[in-house]
């Protein structure tokens, strides 16, 4: 076995005990790239040398010599953020963004850059500059987004661990989709520096995508900047809302997360507590109004007429509807934030975590991204979102944990959502919920990092 | 007020108040737009939230005080 298919704590441990090579391992998934991502277009850009030069300069840090993939979100010294576009309404250029040197301090090596879904604002990846990414469950399905390539490319066995960013469920969607685990931390705990929203951003984190959580608390203390440490879930207090978000699911998504809820009970030897939280629609459209309204600083209307020819008819029509969009209904938005932290504040008191799909139906096509549920036929995006928007409104953490293949084979998976700061337990009861369900889950691999290596 | 919901005149009238052009295409988008937010839109607005007392200074990485 390639030291590139250990985990990424396996690949870690393996150059810190002198294993493995750190040099070897960069060349192998520069390899692995070259050979797989045609198939998928998760890694839009590499550099070997500016990658042989972080390596040569790699402190001894906990990540030091592994390669990671960083989606195409933020600045790197030598390339600047393209945000899955044809051109940003933002100004960007070159630079050592925050979560580059976060990674750079670990010792961690950049091999790539992914994917995203154009200008974040997609669930499924389908839509790109760079042209979709793909599954590589199925290639003819959506990888999710808007961190495509990062999940895409950690799915693949490109790389073990990618850095992704969630705003409206970014790294938690493509995490499901592709089988991983996903972690979105509390609102500005992990690095953001040089993100082109970071002054105004008031709901997108930088998270990690890994094959499993004990992978996420690595790379996710990395971007934190302290150790998201260890614990225990005993007597883990599950909250579950019977409500749209739980129940307008497929029935094999229902059955793998009901069955999933109840294993993690079992294993913490907790208990599961039906709970209200009313306002579900709200705090999804105003965390939708939210994150278009602080987007929308410093775009005018002359640089609407004068948009790249590029950047997709979906996203010029959005962009220039989003202007339209009412202040009262913005300002609504921002006491619904209110309301529902202060729901939130009080549920947490009754409960550790709240528990749900993450997405209501396994990956659909690339080509028609809709998913059939009890409700109807909806488009991928308007069903995914009222599962993720709360925690991005409200600033809590959630985590996204696979827990069983659908009938095509495609991931399903649970979400968990915690008390602000709560990160570490979110990670303590993936652990539990892994633990319950024997690994299964988190060491199935898709088919495209099962293909053998040409000339093998 | 009736006809101001109609994404065929709430469309064209704020994009020529702020003096954006759009094409057919873009206008497609638009009207699904308006279409799938408009009504929720309308239902937040409706939301009696006057008696909420704001979260002043909210700092997003802690429970609301």
């Amino acid at each position: 076995m390639s030291a590139l298919d250990l985990s990424l704590r396996g690949q870690a441990a393996a150059i810190a005990a002198g294993e493995a090579d750190a040099a070897e391992l960069l060349d192998a998934a520069l390899a692995r790239i070259e050979e797989r991502n045609p198939a998928i277009n998760a890694v839009v850009a590499t550099f070997p040398e500016r990658s042989r030069a972080m390596l040569a300069e790699a402190p001894d840090g906990p990540l030091r010599g592994v390669p990671v993939v960083i989606k195409d979100e933020w600045p790197l010294p030598w390339r600047a953020q393209r945000f899955g576009a044809a051109e940003l309404l933002a100004k960007t250029a070159p630079g050592e963004s925050g979560p580059y040197r976060a990674l750079r301090d670990a010792g961690a090596v950049i091999v790539g850059v992914g994917n995203m879904h154009e200008l974040g604002s997609g669930s499924t990846g389908n839509v790109s500059v760079y042209g979709a990414a793909r599954n590589p469950w199925d290639t003819e399905r959506c990888p999710g987004g808007s961190s495509s390539g990062p999940a895409a490319a950690t799915a693949a066995g490109l790389v073990a661990g990618a850095v992704g960013a969630d705003g409206l469920g970014s790294v938690r969607f493509p995490a499901a989709y592709c089988g991983l685990t996903g972690l979105k931390p509390t609102f500005g705990r992990s690095a953001m520096a040089g993100h082109h929203m970071e002054a105004v951003t008031t709901l997108i984190v930088s998270g990690p995508l890994c094959a499993d959580a004990a992978d996420c608390r690595l790379l996710g203390s990395t971007l934190i900047g302290e150790e998201l440490a260890a614990g225990d879930a005993s007597g883990l207090r599950i909250g579950v809302v019977r409500d749209t978000v739980s129940e307008d699911v497929t029935p094999e998504v229902g059955e793998a997360c009901g069955a999933a809820i109840e294993a993690l009970r079992a294993e913490t030897g907790g208990e599961i507590r039906e709970i209200e939280l009313a306002d579900l629609d709200a705090a999804t459209l105003a965390a939708i109004l939210i994150i278009n309204g602080e987007s929308l600083g410093g775009v005018s209307p002359e640089r609407l007429n004068d948009l790249d020819p590029d950047i997709s008819p979906i996203n010029r029509g959005f962009l220039k509807y989003r202007m339209l969009l009412p202040a009262a209904a913005i300002a609504q938005a921002a006491r619904v934030r209110t309301l529902m932290r202060r729901r939130l504040a009080a549920l947490f008191e009754e409960v550790d975590v709240i528990a749900w799909p993450t997405i209501p139906a396994v990956a659909p096509p690339l080509e028609a991204p809709l998913v059939e549920l009890p409700s109807g036929t909806q488009t991928a995006d308007q069903a995914n979102v009222r599962g993720a928007a709360l925690a991005n409104l409200t600033g809590i953490p959630a985590i996204s944990v696979p827990v069983g293949l659908g009938s095509e084979s495609l991931p399903i998976a649970l979400q968990l959502q915690g008390a602000w700061g709560a990160d570490a337990l979110l990670l303590d009861a993936a652990e539990a919920l892994e633990r319950a369900n024997g690994r299964r889950w988190v060491d199935a691999r898709s088919p495209l990092a099962q293909t053998e290596p040409a000339g093998a | 007020m009736e006809a101001a919901d109609r994404a065929e005149q709430f469309i064209p009238v704020g994009l020529a108040s702020l003096r954006i052009e759009a094409d057919e295409v873009d206008l497609a988008v638009m009207n699904a737009a308006h279409q799938m937010f408009w009504p929720a839109i309308r239902a937040l607005l409706s939301l009696d939230l006057g008696d909420l007392e704001p979260e002043r200074d909210p700092d997003l990485s802690r429970a609301p005080q």
